[in-house]
């Protein structure tokens, strides 16, 4: 039985890779899965950029930073230049003024208030645990739920409804294939292409990321659990592909125009959080939440809809997020399926 | 298996909007022309018994398959339709070595099958350059060749000898008849009369979505005792003859060619009159031909069907 689906299957996987992979209705696919590999590597461009200015800076103006973290609220101008020495830069403001120091790796502003230390900030190079923190929230709040979920509308609702409306599905329904076959060959090929388009740019960030710390940093995090994180976050990101995929295929049979049902999922996803915990069930973002390596924290200074979107609903373990995965898939391809088989063609009103 | 394609009581709505209504028909074997108006059904007819509409009401087998049975209904039926567009970038042999691969080929026997029924639509040259670059005729025989690829035993062909030129009509219109003669259905769609007239061995007429008319065409014709059978007949001594035809009372009209030298005849019993032509022909009239004059689709149409003509 599965030997007999499997070369048809193949059959359709062939014919729609190329259109999946190389539509030009899908090329915004890309620039959407590719965009924060772009921010990531500005980013990295930017510390790398601050850390050789501050390297520069600390060569002209020696310190260090024991001497900088001994400074203290309350001191005089007289005792900081003596503790720290002269700063690169001075404001002087009439009775404020602020004194920069760096030590090469991190930066101080040492502000006055009548010649007095009133307070000391400091900006501290990005650690890897920040930027992964950081990573964390762009990837829930962006890839997971913008970049892929959209990319996901764009590849999974033409599967269907992009052949009719370039009038060229009944190039299949003219074959004795089984049109749950079709489904299955469809669903395979937009899966590639998305898992191929959508890791890729998963790992490309996470490298665009890495740019700018020293490589013994980069080696002490993979070989804790870097590694892992990496893996999970592809992981995450394939089955969002997964379950994304097989709820726009779906759509895609159902509904003339995919924004409606991209708009109601969207809204179905992020109310999540608020769903009775047999309903939460039911959907993508629950178990991909679950998968996620590191939780993103909302930020005090977040408004009140991007920390709901982040919000992780209660988190299941990782076997069941991914069984419940499979199985939400499962159903929704064989609906898929039973939609395929009373499919008509009928152009002229699609 | 049965041996007919049979529609029982088939309706179809778009909305509201009316495809073909109560229809019921028996298709047997040979050459099947569907003949209308553009928007008189056709495409729906065949479009319901290839399964890729459902009719509203009513039911429809194709040779005991159910259309809606693609597993088993397209490995005996093959539809050219008249949708001109194709999976991007593929030639016209990877068109067909990709839709035979559907069918469970493997790659060799798809691509040694594809050549063959690329030759036979005369596309050889031109098989592996892309479709996108064919002619408006070219387009026309890959999608031949797709619908004969799995050697169907129904043909199902929407238009399929638009862009054609005479060459090629000729050949194709052999084939057809080639295809008929071994016992295959071969329905065909058109809107050209004088083609249906000379490939079909019966026809149904459409308007507006119902079936006004269907089998042999002298059958047909022969049903319709209001409209007298034409005959035109040349001969020597047209007025004499005139006279003579005239006096039978299944003739309703005998008028004179405007040359003398023959005569254009109405009868409502044309088998009385061809056996009166005989009795008349021993008593010396010399007579050059005889023809019936409106025993073609034309006629039946403008009969039927009055102003709703189709292209001649």
């Amino acid at each position: 039985m599965i030997g007999m689906w499997l070369s048809p299957i193949g059959s359709v996987v062939r014919l729609e890779m190329k259109k999946t992979f190389f539509s030009k209705r899908g090329l915004w696919v890309y620039l959407v899965a590719l965009a924060p590999v772009a921010v990531m590597f500005l980013h990295s461009m930017v510390s790398l950029a601050n850390g050789e200015e501050r390297r520069a800076l600390a060569a002209a103006h020696p310190t260090s930073a024991a001497a900088l973290q001994s400074i203290m609220p309350g001191m005089t101008v007289d005792e900081v230049l003596e503790r720290a020495g002269e700063p690169f830069d001075r404001v002087d403001l009439g009775r404020r003024g602020v004194f920069r120091y760096t030590d090469g790796r991190d930066a101080y502003n040492v502000n006055f208030f009548n010649n007095q230390v009133a307070r000391v900030t400091t900006r501290t190079r990005d650690t890897i645990a920040y930027d992964s923190t950081i990573f964390a929230t762009v990837f829930q709040f962006f890839y997971l739920r913008l970049a892929i979920f959209f990319g996901c509308v764009g590849v999974f609702t033409n599967l269907f409804r992009g052949e009719l409306l370039d009038k060229s599905l009944h190039y299949y329904l003219l074959t004795p294939l089984r049109r749950e076959v079709l489904v299955i060959g469809k669903y395979i090929a937009g899966l590639t292409a998305t898992t191929v388009i959508f890791c890729t740019g998963t790992v490309l960030q996470i490298w665009a990321l890495s740019l700018h710390f020293e490589k013994s940093e980069i080696a002490d995090f993979l070989n804790a659990d870097g590694w892992s994180h990496i893996a999970a976050y592809v992981g995450v990101t394939a089955a969002a592909c997964l379950g994304y995929g097989s709820v726009f295929l779906a759509a895609g049979l159902l509904f003339k125009n995919p924004i409606i049902p991209a708009a109601s999922v969207e809204v179905w996803e992020s109310l999540n959080i608020f769903l009775p915990a047999t309903l939460k069930k039911v959907s993508v973002i629950y178990y991909l939440q679950s998968l996620c390596p590191i939780v993103a924290q909302p930020d005090e200074n977040m408004n009140r809809f991007l920390k709901l979107m982040i919000n992780a609903a209660e988190p299941v373990s990782a076997p069941v997020a991914i069984i419940g995965l499979f199985v939400v898939t499962g159903l929704v391809l064989l609906l898929s399926g039973r939609l395929a088989r009373r499919l008509e063609i009928n152009y002229s009103t699609d | 298996m049965s041996g007919a394609i049979t529609f029982d009581n088939v309706s179809r709505f778009y909305g509201d909007v009316l495809g073909v209504n109560r229809v019921t028909l028996s298709i047997p074997p040979g050459i099947t022309s569907l003949v209308g108006p553009n928007g008189s059904g056709k495409t729906t007819l065949m479009n319901l018994m290839t399964g890729l509409v459902r009719p509203t009401r009513g039911s429809i087998d194709v040779l005991g398959v159910s259309p809606q049975d693609p597993e088993r209904l397209f490995k005996i039926v093959g539809y050219s339709t008249q949708f001109d567009s194709y999976p991007r970038g593929m030639t016209g042999f990877q068109f067909i070595q990709s839709y035979l691969r559907l069918f469970g080929m493997s790659a060799n026997d798809a691509a040694a099958a594809a050549m063959r029924v690329i030759e036979r639509v005369n596309l050889a040259e031109a098989a592996n350059r892309k479709i996108a670059g064919y002619s408006k005729g070219m387009r026309q025989r890959i999608r031949l060749a797709q619908a004969i690829a799995h050697d169907p035993r129904v043909l199902v062909l929407d238009e399929p000898l638009n862009g054609l030129d005479p060459l090629v009509r000729s050949e194709t219109i052999a084939l057809f008849r080639a295809w008929a003669a071994e016992g295959r259905h071969v329905i065909v769609s058109s809107h050209v009369l004088h083609e249906v007239d000379s490939i079909s061995d019966q026809v149904i007429l459409l308007a507006n979505g119902y079936v006004v008319a269907e089998g042999q065409i002298r059958g047909v014709r022969d049903e319709m005792r209001e409209h007298p059978m034409q005959v035109v007949l040349r001969c020597t001594r047209a007025n004499e003859m005139a006279a003579r035809v005239f006096g039978a009372d299944h003739v309703v009209e005998a008028r004179l060619h405007a040359d003398g030298g023959g005569l254009l005849i109405k009868t409502r019993d044309a088998d009385k009159f061809y056996t009166m032509l005989n009795h008349i022909a021993l008593d010396g009239f010399v007579i050059e031909s005889v023809a019936p004059a409106d025993d073609n689709v034309n006629s039946l149409y403008e009969y039927l069907i009055g102003g709703e003509e189709p292209t001649r």
